[in-house]
C-alpha cells in the first residue's frame, strides 16, 4: 500500500464511523436536536473555519458530512491526501461534538476535551509572543512510560504547551507528571478523535489572532503553517486512522514525527527511531527555537562585570595567546553535523592546571541554520569579547588568535570550569542570533598539540580567507548595497549608503556588518539598496539608490553620488571618523581625523570642518568618512581618486600608510605615495604646502581643476 | 496683485482610530492637512483632550486638582468626576503604582482599579502602564482581558513588550493599542511595522512618539512630530499614518517650574499652581499645533483652556 492508500483507507474508516454515529444520534434524538461545543462562539470551530458554515443541529451536521464527503477525492495526488486528512479531522470533530449531546462534561479530569474560547485567548497571547515556543501533540503509547514522561517533561521545561492523546496520558499519570493548563500539559482524551480539540485551538487562534475569515480555507492553512508552531509526535504502532489524521496535521503545516518505520516525507513526515531524540527532531522540524532565560553557570552573568579586571595574584589560570597557541573561532557547519547544545571539553580542565600558570586554549563554536551565512562568522566572533567579559570572574581581551583569558580564583572556587565558557557562548549566540542560528555546539581544546593544530591549520587559514574576501570585495562584485540610518535620531535627514568599498562614515559599519544587521533585524536600520538603474557610473549615481535616499531622508535628500565629493556628495551625520575637504591652492584635498586637534591648511580645525559637514546636508567639496575609506579605490573616484590627497595629520597618515601606498601603486604606479602627502610636521600653510607638493611631484598638481 | 490663496492638499490622510463605545465613543485622527489647516482640508473630528487620573489617588496632586475631586472617596468617584470635567473627551487611567521600583502594586489590585474606573464611566477610557516594560507586559494584557468589550486604548506598548501588549490588546480582546517610542521617527515606524507584522491592524494603533515638558528637550519631541507628519501626509507612508496621542500632564507637573514653591523660586515666577497650569497648557498647545491628535492633561483649568483653544481653531 502506498502512503496515499493508507490515508484514504483511514479516512474512509473514520467517515464510516462518523456517518453511523450521526445516523444513530438522529435515530435517538431526532434531526432537530441541537449540537454544540460549550463556551465557544465558533460553532464547530474546524468545520466553521474551513467552510464558513455554522452547524446547529443534527440535521445540519448530517448535511455537513455531505460537504466533507466532497473533500474525499481519490486521485493518487498529494492534494487528495491532504484533503482527505482535513476530511478525517472534520469527521473527528463531528464524532466529538456528538459526545456533548445532553452531556456538558463528557470528559473527566485529567482529560480536557473541548477547550473554551477564553482559554484560547489566554493561551494565544503567549503563543503570539513566543513565550510558548511550540505546541507538541503527543499521540499513542510511548515504548515505556519512563520514556514518554521524559519527553513530556522536556517539552514542559522548554515552556511548550504539551497536549496528549491516548495511552500517553496514563503513562504520564503513572510517572507522576503534573498535568493541567497551568503547567502547560493538557491531556485531551483517550480516543484518537479527541486530537481535534487541539486542532480546534490552532484554528480558533487563526480566527481570533489572525483575523482569518471563516470559509477562507487557504488563508487558514497559511496562518496555521506560518504562525501556529504545532507538531505531532506519534508513537508506533500507527494505524491508518492515525495516518489519516496525520495527513490533516500536515495539511495545516504541522509536521509529524514518528518512531514507526514508515514512509517518510521530507519536512512533513519524519521517522526518528530513537524516541529519546523526539524533542530535538521535532523542534528542528518545526523550526522551534528555545529561548535560554538562564545560563547554567555557577557565577553571575551581566554587563556589570564587563569591565572587571583580574590581577595576576587573583587569577587561577591564564590563557595567553601572546605566548602559547590560543584561538577563538566560529565555524559554519551543515545542520546535520551539529548536535544542538553539545559542549565538549577535549583535554584537561582547570582543576588539572597549575595555579597561576599560562595555558593554551582553543574554543570553536560551530553553528548551523537554514539562513546562516559564512559572512556572519566574524560578526558572531566579535561578540565573544563582550560575552565572556560579562561572566563574573572572567577577563577577556583581544580577538582571533591574539586573545588572553583570565579566570579568577573566586570563579574557580565557585565551581567555574571550562565547559561553562561553552555554556555562555552557546546561550548568547542562540539568543542574540536566533534569526539565523538553528543549532550550535562548542568544542574546547586544551591539549597543546590540538591548540597548535587548530590555530595554524584551521583558524589562521580561515582568517586569511576572510581577510582576502574583504580585501577583494568590490562594489561591482555585489548586487546590492545597504542603507544605514542608525544616526537619524540626532541627524534626521542623513542616510549612509554602505558599499563594500565605502564603509559607513562612522567607521563601524562595513558592508558585511550592514548585511548582517539587515538579516538579523529585517525591519531594522539597515535595508537593502539595489543599484540596477545607473544614471552616471562615473560618480556612482543610481536611480534606485536615489529613491531609497529620498525615502529614508523623508524627502530631504533627492540625489546622492557614491564616488564624488563635488557632485551630490553623500551626507554626513556627525559621527564621521575623518573629514575630507577641498584645498583650492593645490587642487587637492586635506583630510583631518577626529583625534587631530590642530589646524589644517584649510585654516580650519576638525571641529570647524565638522560644523560645515555634519547634520545630513550636502556640502560639495566636503565629506565625512571612515578611516578605512581613505585607501579605497572608490575614494572620490569621480575626481581622480586618492591622488588628490595632499595633506593629513601624521598620526592618521601612519595608520593608513600601508593600505594607501598599495592602492596608489595599483592605481598610478607610484611607490611610497604617503611620502608625497604633507602633514602638520611639514606645514599647515597653503603656500608652503604647494611648495612641498611641487618638490615631491605630487600627482594632484597636474590633475584637472576640481572647481 | 490680489492675494491668491492656494490650498496645501495632500493625497494621504491620517488613519482614524475609534475608542470607547456608544454615543460617547471618539475618533482620533482622520485629518488630511497640517494641524488646524481647516481652510485647506479636513481635521477629522479634531483633536481630543484626555483627563488623567492615577491609581495613586490624589495626595500628591496640586491643590486645584484636589479641590476638583474633593469629596471623592473611591476610584469610581474620581473616575466619574474626571468624566464630568468640562472640556474633557475621555478619561486616562495611569497605573503609575505598578512600577516595581515605586509602589509596586500587584497586577490584581491594578486590574481591579481599572475595572472599577471603567465600570464607573461611559466615556472612552485610555489606560497607561507603569513605565516598567516587564510589569506592563504582564499588567496590560490582564487589563485588556478585564475590560473586554469596552474598546479601550492600552498605551505603553514599547519595542521590548509590544508583542504581549499588542497581541492581548488588539488581537485577543479587540481593544486599541498605543505604540510608544522614544522621539525617533525610525523607531516609531519600526514599532508600527513589527506591530502590524504581529497581526495588529493599522486601524487599531495609536502612536505616542514621545513627549516632554516644554523646555526639557521638547524640540526633539516637536521635530519628531514634524517629521512623522511630513512622512505620513507628504510621502503617504502608511506605517506612520496612525494618530498621535501625547501624555502631557505626567511630563509637565514634575519639572521645577511646576513644583518649586514660591519661596524657593525667583520672585517673578508667581504662584506655583499657576506655573504648573501654564506649563501644561503651553506644552499641550505646542503638541497640538505640531501633530498630536489627543493630549492628556489633568488640571481642570488646563483642560478647559485647551478645549476652548481647539474649538476656536476648528
Amino acid at each position: 500500500m502506498t502512503l496515499l492508500d493508507v490515508i484514504f483507507a483511514g479516512n474512509d474508516a473514520v467517515y464510516g464511523l462518523t456517518e453511523k454515529a450521526i445516523d444513530d444520534a438522529i435515530a435517538k434524538y431526532g434531526e432537530d436536536k441541537a449540537v454544540s461545543f460549550p463556551s465557544t462562539a465558533y460553532s464547530l470551530p474546524c468545520y466553521y473555519a474551513v467552510t464558513g458554515t455554522k452547524v446547529t443541529n443534527l440535521k445540519e451536521l448530517k448535511e455537513a458530512l455531505g460537504v466533507v464527503k466532497t473533500l474525499m477525492t481519490r486521485e493518487p495526488r498529494l492534494h487528495d491526501g491532504f484533503m482527505s486528512g482535513i476530511a478525517t479531522a472534520l469527521c473527528a470533530e463531528f464524532i466529538e461534538v456528538l459526545k456533548y449531546i445532553d452531556n456538558p462534561t463528557p470528559y473527566e479530569a485529567p482529560c480536557a476535551g473541548h477547550l473554551p474560547d477564553a482559554a484560547i485567548r489566554e493561551l494565544g497571547v503567549p503563543l503570539v509572543t513566543g513565550d510558548i515556543p511550540g505546541v507538541p501533540v503527543i499521540i499513542g503509547k510511548a515504548p515505556t512510560a519512563e520514556e514518554g514522561a521524559a519527553i513530556v517533561k522536556e517539552y514542559q521545561a522548554q515552556g511548550q504547551l504539551v497536549t496528549l492523546v491516548g495511552d500517553i496520558i496514563d503513562q504520564c499519570a503513572e510517572q507522576g507528571v503534573k498535568m493541567g493548563a497551568n503547567v502547560r500539559v493538557i491531556p485531551l482524551g483517550k480516543d484518537i478523535t479527541s486530537v481535534i480539540h487541539v486542532v480546534s485551538v490552532a484554528i480558533r487562534a487563526a480566527l481570533i489572532f489572525g483575523n482569518i475569515k471563516p470559509g477562507d480555507a487557504a488563508g487558514l492553512m497559511e496562518y496555521t503553517k506560518q504562525r501556529v508552531p504545532a507538531f505531532v509526535d506519534a508513537f508506533a504502532p500507527l494505524n491508518e486512522v492515525i495516518v489519516a489524521c496525520g495527513a490533516g496535521a500536515i495539511a495545516l503545516g504541522f509536521p509529524v514525527i514518528t518512531n514507526e518505520e514508515t514512509f517518510s516525507v521530507p519536512k512533513s513526515l519524519i521517522v526518528q527511531k530513537d524516541v529519546s531524540k523526539f524533542v530535538a527532531t521535532s523542534n528542528e522540524a518545526r523550526g522551534i527555537k528555545i529561548k535560554i532565560t538562564k545560563i547554567d553557570i555557577p557565577v553571575s552573568f551581566g554587563s556589570a562585570f564587563e569591565g572587571e579586571i583580574i590581577r595576576r595574584g587573583d587569577m587561577q589560570v591564564e590563557f595567553d595567546g601572546s605566548r602559547v597557541d590560543c584561538v577563538e573561532l566560529v565555524q559554519m557547519k551543515d545542520l546535520s553535523e551539529i548536535e544542538d547544545h553539545k559542549i565538549e571539553l577535549i583535554g584537561p580542565d582547570i582543576d588539572e592546571m597549575e595555579v597561576g600558570s599560562k595555558q593554551q586554549i582553543a574554543y570553536v563554536v560551530e553553528v548551523a541554520g537554514k539562513s546562516m551565512q559564512a559572512d556572519f562568522e566574524p560578526v558572531f566572533e566579535r561578540k565573544f569579547h563582550s560575552y565572556l567579559n560579562c561572566i563574573e570572574g572572567i577577563m577577556h581581551t583581544g580577538q582571533r588568535d591574539m586573545i588572553r583569558l583570565r579566570i579568577s580564583k573566586e570563579a574557580y572556587n565557585a565551581g567555574f570550569r571550562l565547559k561553562h565558557i561553552g555554556e555562555v557562548l552557546y546561550a548568547q549566540i542562540k539568543n542574540e542570533f536566533d534569526a539565523v542560528v538553528d543549532k550550535c555546539q562548542v568544542k574546547i581544546y586544551t591539549i597543546p598539540e590540538d591548540c597548535t593544530k587548530i590555530r595554524h591549520e584551521i583558524a589562521v587559514p580561515t582568517f586569511d580567507k576572510r581577510d582576502e574576501r574583504l580585501a577583494t570585495m568590490t562594489d561591482e562584485k555585489v548586487d546590492v548595497y545597504y542603507s544605514c540610518i542608525m544616526c537619524q535620531a540626532f541627524s534626521p535627514s542623513h542616510v549612509c549608503v554602505v558599499t563594500p568599498e565605502r564603509l559607513g562614515l562612522c567607521g563601524a559599519v562595513s558592508w558585511f556588518d550592514a548585511k548582517a544587521t539587515h538579516e538579523l533585524d529585517p525591519s531594522g536600520p539597515c535595508q537593502v539598496v539595489t543599484k540596477e538603474k545607473p544614471i552616471d557610473e562615473r560618480i556612482g549615481e543610481y536611480e534606485d539608490v536615489n529613491e531609497v535616499v529620498k525615502k529614508l531622508s523623508q524627502g530631504a535628500l533627492e540625489e546622492v553620488s557614491l564616488y564624488s565629493i563635488m557632485e551630490k556628495p553623500m551626507t554626513s551625520c556627525g559621527c564621521f571618523e575623518c573629514i575630507c575637504g577641498i584645498e583650492p591652492f593645490s587642487n587637492g584635498v586635506c583630510i583631518a581625523n577626529r583625534e587631530y586637534a590642530g589646524t589644517t591648511p584649510l585654516g580650519m580645525t576638525f571641529s570647524e570642518l565638522a560644523s560645515m559637514t555634519g547634520g545630513g546636508v550636502q556640502t560639495p567639496g566636503f565629506m565625512g568618512h571612515g578611516k578605512h575609506f581613505i585607501a579605497s579605490k572608490k575614494f572620490m573616484k569621480a575626481e581622480g581618486g586618492i591622488g588628490r590627497i595632499v595633506w593629513m595629520p601624521k598620526e592618521l597618515k601612519d595608520q593608513v600608510a600601508d593600505a594607501l601606498n598599495k592602492t596608489a601603486k595599483e592605481l598610478y604606479g607610484i611607490d611610497n605615495f604617503t611620502d608625497m602627502i604633507a602633514d602638520e610636521t611639514v606645514t599647515t600653510d597653503p603656500e608652503e604646502l604647494v611648495a612641498f607638493l611641487t618638490e615631491k611631484g605630487h600627482p594632484a598638481l597636474s590633475m584637472d581643476p576640481m572647481m | 496683485m490680489p492675494f491668491n490663496r492656494k490650498a496645501h492638499k495632500f493625497s494621504a490622510s491620517i488613519g482614524t482610530v475609534e475608542i470607547g463605545t456608544g454615543d460617547k465613543a471618539i475618533k482620533l485622527g482622520g485629518e488630511n492637512v497640517m494641524p488646524f489647516y481647516t481652510f485647506d482640508g479636513s481635521m477629522g473630528d479634531g483633536p481630543k483632550v484626555g483627563v488623567e487620573i492615577t491609581d495613586l489617588g490624589l495626595d500628591a496632586e496640586p491643590q486645584g486638582v484636589k479641590d476638583y475631586y474633593a469629596g471623592c472617596t473611591s476610584f469610581a468617584d474620581i473616575a466619574k468626576k474626571a468624566e464630568a470635567m468640562p472640556g474633557g473627551d475621555f478619561v486616562v487611567l495611569r497605573l503609575a503604582g505598578g512600577d516595581p521600583n515605586g509602589a509596586n502594586k500587584s497586577t490584581e489590585e491594578l486590574v481591579a482599579i481599572a475595572k472599577e474606573v471603567s465600570d464607573a464611566i461611559s466615556c472612552p477610557l485610555v489606560v497607561e502602564g507603569s513605565k516598567n516594560v516587564e510589569k506592563d507586559a504582564e499588567l496590560l494584557p490582564k487589563v485588556a482581558q478585564a475590560l473586554e468589550g469596552k474598546n479601550v486604548l492600552l498605551m505603553s506598548a514599547k519595542e521590548e513588550n509590544y508583542k504581549a501588549i499588542g497581541a492581548a490588546a488588539a488581537l485577543a480582546y479587540n481593544q486599541k493599542v498605543g505604540a510608544e517610542s522614544a522621539v525617533d521617527i525610525n523607531l516609531a515606524k519600526q514599532l508600527n511595522v513589527v506591530m502590524t507584522q504581529l497581526g495588529v491592524s493599522a486601524q487599531s494603533i495609536v502612536m505616542n512618539t514621545g513627549s516632554a515638558a516644554a523646555g526639557y528637550g521638547f524640540d526633539y519631541t516637536i521635530s519628531t512630530f514634524d517629521r512623522v507628519r511630513a512622512a505620513a501626509l507628504g510621502q503617504d507612508d502608511k506605517m506612520l499614518q496612525m494618530p498621535i496621542i501625547t501624555p502631557v500632564a505626567s511630563e509637565t507637573w514634575s519639572v521645577k517650574e511646576s513644583t518649586a514653591e514660591e519661596s524657593d523660586a525667583p520672585e517673578f515666577w508667581g504662584p506655583v499652581e499657576e506655573r504648573g497650569i501654564a506649563m501644561e497648557v503651553e506644552t499641550a498647545v505646542a503638541c497640538l499645533v505640531s501633530a498630536s491628535d489627543a493630549v492628556i492633561l489633568k488640571h481642570p483649568k488646563s483642560v478647559a483652556t485647551i478645549s476652548e483653544f481647539i474649538k476656536s481653531l476648528m
